[in-house]
């Protein structure tokens, strides 16, 4: 399971998209996740005001290991592999919800 | 004849009597006043040499004839710029109207254009601040930010406008109350700071909302019983079962809708929202100050950009404002700015009181006056 939630903007509406690969996606998914510097995010939120903030939790379970993942990122700090795992994200899920 | 600078805070800007003729003064006028060594034009001068010499911050003059007497008034002008990032993300974009430059084709670079100049005119004329940072800043902003991109930021630099998505909501810019709430962002950072975060982040929404809303106000013309008090109410598509972002009136009630949801502002301290998203619920409870100053201008009546506003406007510019207030602390400095502006036992100083009474953010202890 991926999950990436938006919340703040002006408008301070919450969207969440979420993706449940099957098995034998699993090992892309990881690929993505792992590409990802879950160590290295910001504590501070982004300069100025109404920026988005972006939530992602990732758990795949792989046959030799689990690997669950959980970062915030100011909007700023959203690009290179962090977008491209929100981009695969929101392009394999339904419409947000909520 | 000339009128010095307005040093004062002026409660409202006072429309020019009809028999005034009153105009933007063109180049060449500008370059006689410029020119002219009469004592008496000084300092008319002098605002035009600056003019001239296009450096900031900007000065308008305005002449006008009072019986046989020639009047020159120089006041603060904006210094715009507005560029396109052409749908991308990068910033700040291709400069597409200066100050200067007539209007464009693309309606959203005149709406950000227009937009700013009343946010501009709302600072200068009711609280005599000159920009953002108090210095004649100029206002940079950018249009069409993104794709199909849902939202209208301050980056701390500029305010950035995205298109919509077309399907809840259209451009950011057709909302003049989104465009003075961006600006306004930039009015809380370079003075009471507030931090982004929690009750104090609520606060720099909140004073954003406020500050938009008035902008709207005040180029309407409206009274605070006149006014909608809502903010954004131009984005959302017909799709959408609601009627602007937020609600300062009856925060909560401001959208219902099946894609959307429904408006979670709390309107009470008793509902105040606990979350880690948004910054601690930032655009979720300030809600609460929404309402305490919309309660606080229409018990005062009249124009909200006068008594209320000025209420405000004072608070937020308070160096007793710590960058940490919570909503109680911002609401002692309100009401410490009304008893200084009109005094302790004035109707305004009582009208804030009532309203954060109201709101549940003070309790009542019993200072209050009956009937207020």
């Amino acid at each position: 399971m991926v999950a990436v939630t938006r919340t703040g903007g002006i408008a301070g509406r919450r969207r969440e998209w979420r993706v449940e690969p099957p098995a034998s996606d699993v090992p892309h998914w990881v690929a993505l996740i792992e590409d990802c510097p879950w160590d290295a995010t910001p504590t501070d939120p982004a300069p100025g005001a109404d920026r988005f903030v972006w939530r992602i939790r990732a758990r795949c379970e792989t046959p030799t290991e689990t690997v669950e993942r959980d970062a915030e990122l100011p909007e700023p700090q959203v690009e290179g592999p962090w977008q491209t795992l929100i981009d695969e994200v929101r392009g394999a899920s339904g419409p947000s919800t909520a | 004849m000339t009128h010095p600078h307005r040093a004062q805070a002026v409660p409202h800007p006072a429309p020019p009597p009809p028999h005034r003729p009153h105009a933007i003064v063109p180049p060449y006028l500008l370059a006689r006043v410029a020119a002219t060594d009469h004592p008496a034009f000084a300092r008319a001068a002098e605002a035009a040499q600056r003019t001239l010499r296009g450096r900031a911050p900007r000065t308008r003059l305005t002449l006008s004839v009072e019986g046989d007497t020639l009047v020159a008034e120089a006041t603060p002008a904006p210094d715009r710029t507005i560029s396109d990032a052409q749908n991308s993300t990068r910033l700040p974009g291709v400069v597409v109207r200066r100050e200067d430059d007539p209007p464009v084709a693309d309606q959203a670079v005149n709406e950000a254009f227009d937009g700013l100049g009343a946010t501009f005119d709302l600072f200068e004329q009711a609280y005599d601040r000159n920009s953002i940072d108090g210095g004649g800043l100029p206002l940079h902003a950018t249009v069409h930010y993104g794709r199909e991109y849902d939202n209208a930021f301050w980056d701390g630099a500029r305010m950035v406008f995205g298109d919509g998505d077309g399907e809840v909501f259209t451009g950011f810019t057709r909302s003049i109350t989104v465009i003075g709430h961006e600006l306004a962002h930039g009015v809380t950072e370079h003075t009471a700071g507030l931090v982004y975060r929690g009750q104090s982040g609520a606060l720099n929404e909140s004073v954003s909302d406020v500050f938009g809303a008035l902008t709207e106000q005040h180029a309407l013309g409206q009274t605070a019983d006149e006014a909608s008090w809502l903010i954004g109410a131009e984005i959302f598509t017909d799709a959408v079962e609601g009627e602007a972002l937020r609600s300062m009136k009856a925060p909560g009630t401001a959208y219902d809708d099946d894609v959307l949801g429904k408006d979670p502002q709390p309107a009470h301290m008793r509902d105040f929202v606990v979350t880690q998203e948004d910054n601690g619920g930032v655009h979720i409870n300030s809600g609460i100050p929404n309402r305490a100053f919309h309660l606080a201008a229409t018990t005062l009546g009249g124009f909200a950009w006068e008594r209320a506003g000025l209420i405000w406007y004072r608070a937020l510019t308070s160096p007793d404002l710590p960058p940490t207030a919570d909503f109680a602390a911002f609401a002692a400095v309100t009401r410490a700015a009304a008893a200084g502006e009109y005094g302790e036992e004035s109707e305004e100083a009582a009208a804030v009181r009532a309203a954060w009474i109201e709101v549940g953010v003070q309790e009542d202890d019993g200072s209050g006056t009956d009937g207020r």
